[in-house]
């Protein structure tokens, strides 16, 4: 029998104000002991619902309108809070999202450890402190830390911590609920190696949720695929990765790249995930799937199995001679990949761009930080000799950890911060200048020739003007539009980053939005004032992976077709291979190594590019060869 | 513990920038008090005899010498805890004055504050914790409507219905047929003459605590933490208390003490409808008689107390958040 058996799951959000949603409908899983299973979907998919709805936390407006959780033979989705108590940590524990805010800011780490403790144990006193010594060595966290407040801690430490935690009592059943995004590549690879380690030695099983696909399909045994609200495939992940059956699940697989290929080919999802308010007949998927055929919109698929696996689409059953097909529809053979819009990047267009006319000379720029503390000054070398080149119709990367100096430059660059020593200058349209001598008008027009794309976009546009009028405000201040003009140039962006017919969007707002389209919407923005220079920090880190292809395309489009410059700053090498033509490691404020992508990223030259490129998840590597 | 010094240091600058201002501010006063005076004595347009003014003058005791010696001296007799001599109450000095005032407002009004900051919190957490239900929905309405009413309005209703109307209790002054001292009789006089005007408070200074701490709670009832300690398993009482509320608590603390610090000024209508003996009827009549030296005393007394409050808001603060012990070190 299984540790966990989901039946029939439907969980329904009935807000006050607005139309009931079904964020989950009839879902089935089960778990078994000690096993690691994966949960894959986007953002709005329903993933955090179901572990939210297996811990019991669901909170209202939502509930739980159906099925049964049964844990270890006992059906906990109608047991009272009181009841389920003896089921919390002791059976069912959990490690939630970047946990930045799951430990108690005011009290020291210890007691959020000893009060569950002693909670569910007999254990006291001594007993307890050596057990939280034991689960900090279980973590790799000198247990000097115990004493230490949350805020006091890196959010790495932070997370361990929290891991710690979740095994406190030795739990049999554990929910990872996002545990390292938003963290560091490479503090997010030994955080999962710590994972994957304890879970073998200790045997607890996983359901582990997320978007990101690499991690999952890294660590998972079994791999759930979740599109609104329902489970479209669920494989083992060897499996999975061999043979796809979900169009959904190619989709997302497509949006991963080999960053060692010659040429990295990913495919994008186009369109949005529907409104589950009004859930469309048929399959979900439908509107966006490019297998579809003529039955899709009509009847929704029920969940076939094939092989060892199961998948809820039609036209997969058909191709596999599980269901008949009753229309007579044109079904190909079965495919791997996604046969939607791609984006591809070629080592030939890079070694082109890399002969571009340079825009922007970094040359030996330091930046070192004095902060006063009373009478004493505190020195911080952010940055330390950083030489390198952007060109014309080329994007380079920067890439490193946080705190390695990236957002430091790019904030020199901007001519936001002066740098120390060395000169960061500027080859414009009306002559070479040194950025940091710009002065009133000069410095101006520099700010209009470089605009900044940042990392998030719902926090980038105001959520309280139009589109029409974020757009319009560049184009107001540095063309002085006004009238007709104006509002055709505002058209006109919005065209320019897909978002057509621009009419119907000018007087929409953001929240009307999807992620990827904000982000197109930033961009535009920025392109308002026709820059020569743009600096993206971490542009699609925070996008859901099927429409980070669409953004990337985006910026590919704008390197060709106007030759702007990039800097595309960031702490993923992946992305920075299917964009960049060239890369620039930085470590601790040093430029540790640079040059074409293919090449640093195939024959890495630094210790420290070494340890970045090894911590990006690779799920292929077993399927490659 | 460099946090400490430095908020200490602070409260030391701040304590010497107020005294200092409240010796200058009235030397930059155009006109002359003895003046003043003796015009009004002697009548609208009465010629002003120099010789009087010159004698009030030194009845008051006013400043000569050059703005610096007057300045060591305002500082050395504040050292020695002189403010002057009252105008109303001549022959008593400023200090006198301020002293028999204190403890009738001290004791009046700082009770009042502990129990209704005490009231407060605990019903605003319970109502947020409770949150929507009935207990919840009838604290929220009331408070906000009780909210809206004037405090010497409500303090009018109870002279009427419990003075006037039921007889219970005196309506006026502070006590009446004992002897001031500390004996039964005395303690029971001015505890009954104390009950409406501390009624009137706590009627209206637990709302703003209802309202602040059940708003703050159900903001942390949403964070990581508190679904962390649900999923934890620990008992309701804990999550509440030390999840929770330990979280909630702190934006109110901070507004505690700097309640604490306006006891002193902050009653002046209510202490002025129940004639109660206390500094914010003081004040009242300090500032409708222009008894210059008095109100300029309880000025200073009122900026040292809210000081002082602020210091122990900040040290408070310290000792349960430990995140601004950090950020300001």
């Amino acid at each position: 029998m299984a540790l966990l058996d989901v039946r029939d799951l439907s969980i329904r959000y009935e807000p006050k104000q607005r139309a009931a949603v079904d964020a989950v409908s009839h879902l089935s899983f089960s778990i078994d002991d000690g096993e690691f299973v994966g949960l894959i979907g986007e953002s709005g998919s329903g993933k955090t619902t179901v572990g939210m709805a297996v811990l019991r936390l669901l909170e209202r407006p939502g509930r739980i309108s159906g099925g049964s959780i049964t844990f270890d033979g006992t059906d906990i989705a109608h047991l009272s809070q009181d009841e389920l108590r003896k089921y919390r940590w002791r059976e069912i524990s959990t490690v939630f999202q970047s946990s930045m805010n799951s430990l108690n800011p005011v009290t020291r780490v210890e007691a959020q450890f000893a009060d569950v403790i002693q909670c569910h144990t007999a254990l006291r006193g001594r007993e307890v402190t050596e057990r939280i010594r034991t689960l900090f060595d279980m973590v790799l966290i000198d247990p000097k830390f115990m004493t230490a407040f949350p805020h006091e801690l890196s959010g790495g430490m932070r997370q361990r911590i929290n891991l710690a935690l979740a095994l406190a009592i030795g739990p049999r059943f554990v929910v990872l609920d996002e545990p390292t995004t938003g963290l560091d590549v490479v503090v997010q690879h030994s955080i999962l190696e710590n994972v994957r380690r304890l879970q073998a030695e200790l045997g607890f099983a996983v359901l582990f949720i997320s978007h990101d696909l690499g991690t999952v399909l890294d660590l998972s045994d079994r791999t759930m695929v979740m599109y609104a609200g329902k489970i479209v495939e669920e494989q083992a992940t060897r499996q999975l990765l061999r043979e796809p059956l979900h169009p959904y699940t190619k989709g997302l697989l497509g949006s991963y790249g080999d960053p060692r290929a010659e040429t990295v080919r990913i495919t994008y999802v186009p369109g949005r995930p529907p409104d589950l308010a009004h859930r469309p007949g048929g399959c979900a998927f439908a509107a966006r799937c490019p297998e579809r055929i003529d039955g899709c919109t009509e009847l929704e698929p029920a969940e076939t199995e094939i092989g060892d696996g199961l998948v809820a689409c039609h036209v997969a059953a058909i191709q596999r001679g599980a269901a008949d097909n009753t229309t007579g529809a044109e079904v190909g053979p079965a495919i791997r990949t996604f046969a939607g819009p791609q984006f591809v990047k070629s080592a030939a267009e890079s070694a082109e761009a890399v002969r571009g006319r340079p825009l922007v000379t970094v040359d030996n720029v330091s930046k070192t930080y004095v902060r006063r503390q009373g009478l004493r000054a505190v020195r911080t070398e952010a940055v330390t000799g950083a030489s390198f080149v952007l060109r014309r119709g080329g994007v380079t990367a920067l890439v490193g950890q946080s705190g390695s100096g990236k957002s430091t430059i790019a904030r020199m660059i901007t001519g936001v911060d002066a740098p120390t020593s060395g000169q960061i200058t500027f080859h414009g349209s009306d002559g070479d200048q040194v950025v940091a001598r710009m002065r009133g008008r000069r410095l101006r027009s520099y700010r209009g020739s470089v605009q900044m794309v940042f990392q998030d976009p719902y926090s980038a546009l105001n959520p309280t003007k139009t589109l029409g009028a974020t757009l319009a405000r560049p184009l107001i201040n540095f063309q002085h539009l006004h009238g007709t003009q104006l509002r055709d140039r505002v058209i006109d962006l919005l065209e320019t980053v897909a978002l057509s017919p621009g009419g119907r969007f000018v007087n929409r707002y953001p929240h009307e939005l999807s992620g990827g389209q904000r982000q197109r919407v930033v961009i535009a923005r920025a392109l308002a004032v026709e820059p020569e220079l743009i600096v993206a920090d971490e542009p699609i880190s925070s996008l859901d992976v099927s429409i980070r292809a669409e953004v990337l395309e985006l910026f590919d489009k704008l390197v060709h077709e106007r030759s702007v410059g990039i800097l595309y700053i960031t702490h993923d090498l992946l992305s920075a291979r299917m964009l960049c033509d060239e890369v620039v490691v930085l470590n601790e404020g040093k430029v540790v190594e640079q040059g074409p992508s293919l090449d640093v990223i195939r024959s890495p030259q630094d210790d420290y590019t070494r340890l970045l490129l090894d911590a990006i998840p690779n799920p292929f590597a077993a399927t490659r060869d | 513990m460099r946090y400490f010094v430095r908020k200490i240091g602070f409260f030391v600058l701040t304590l010497w920038a107020v005294v200092t201002l409240n010796f200058l501010i009235p030397r930059l006063q155009p006109g002359d008090p003895a003046e003043l005076m003796v015009q009004n004595l002697a009548g609208k347009n009465a010629q002003l005899n120099r010789a009087q003014v010159e004698a009030m003058r030194d009845l008051l005791g006013a400043p000569s010498g050059s703005l610096l010696s007057q300045y060591w001296n305002y500082l050395v007799q504040l050292i020695h805890g002189n403010l002057g001599v009252s105008y109303t109450y001549f022959p008593y000095t400023v200090a006198e004055v301020i002293g028999k005032a204190f403890w009738w407002t001290v004791i009046l009004v700082g009770t009042v504050q502990v129990l209704s900051f005490a009231i407060g919190i605990l019903l605003g957490a319970f109502a947020a914790w409770r949150r929507n239900s009935r207990f919840d929905t009838s604290v929220t309405v009331i408070s906000t409507f009780v909210g809206t009413l004037q405090p010497f309005w409500i303090a009018l209703l109870l002279i009427y219905g419990l003075g006037y109307g039921l007889g219970w209790f005196p309506t006026a002054g502070g006590y009446q047929a004992s002897t001031p001292g500390f004996n039964g009789a005395f303690v029971y006089d001015a505890m009954s003459h104390a009950f409406l005007p501390a009624l009137t408070l706590m009627i209206v200074t637990p709302i703003g605590w209802i309202l602040g701490m059940r708003n703050t709670m159900i903001m942390n009832l949403g964070e990581d933490y508190i679904r962390l300690a649900r999923a934890k398993g620990l008992p309701d009482r804990m999550i509440a208390l030390r999840y929770a509320a330990r979280n909630a608590l702190l934006p109110s603390v901070a507004g505690f003490a700097l309640a604490l610090g306006g006891i002193l000024g902050g009653t002046i209508l209510v202490e002025t409808v129940f004639d109660y003996p206390g500094l914010g009827r003081l004040m009242g009549e300090a500032v409708g008689i222009k008894d210059y030296p008095l109100l300029q005393g309880l000025m200073l007394l009122t900026a040292v107390a809210t000081l002082l409050a602020n210091l122990i808001a900040d040290l408070l603060y310290g000792i349960l958040d430990p995140r601004a012990r950090r950020a300001a070190a």
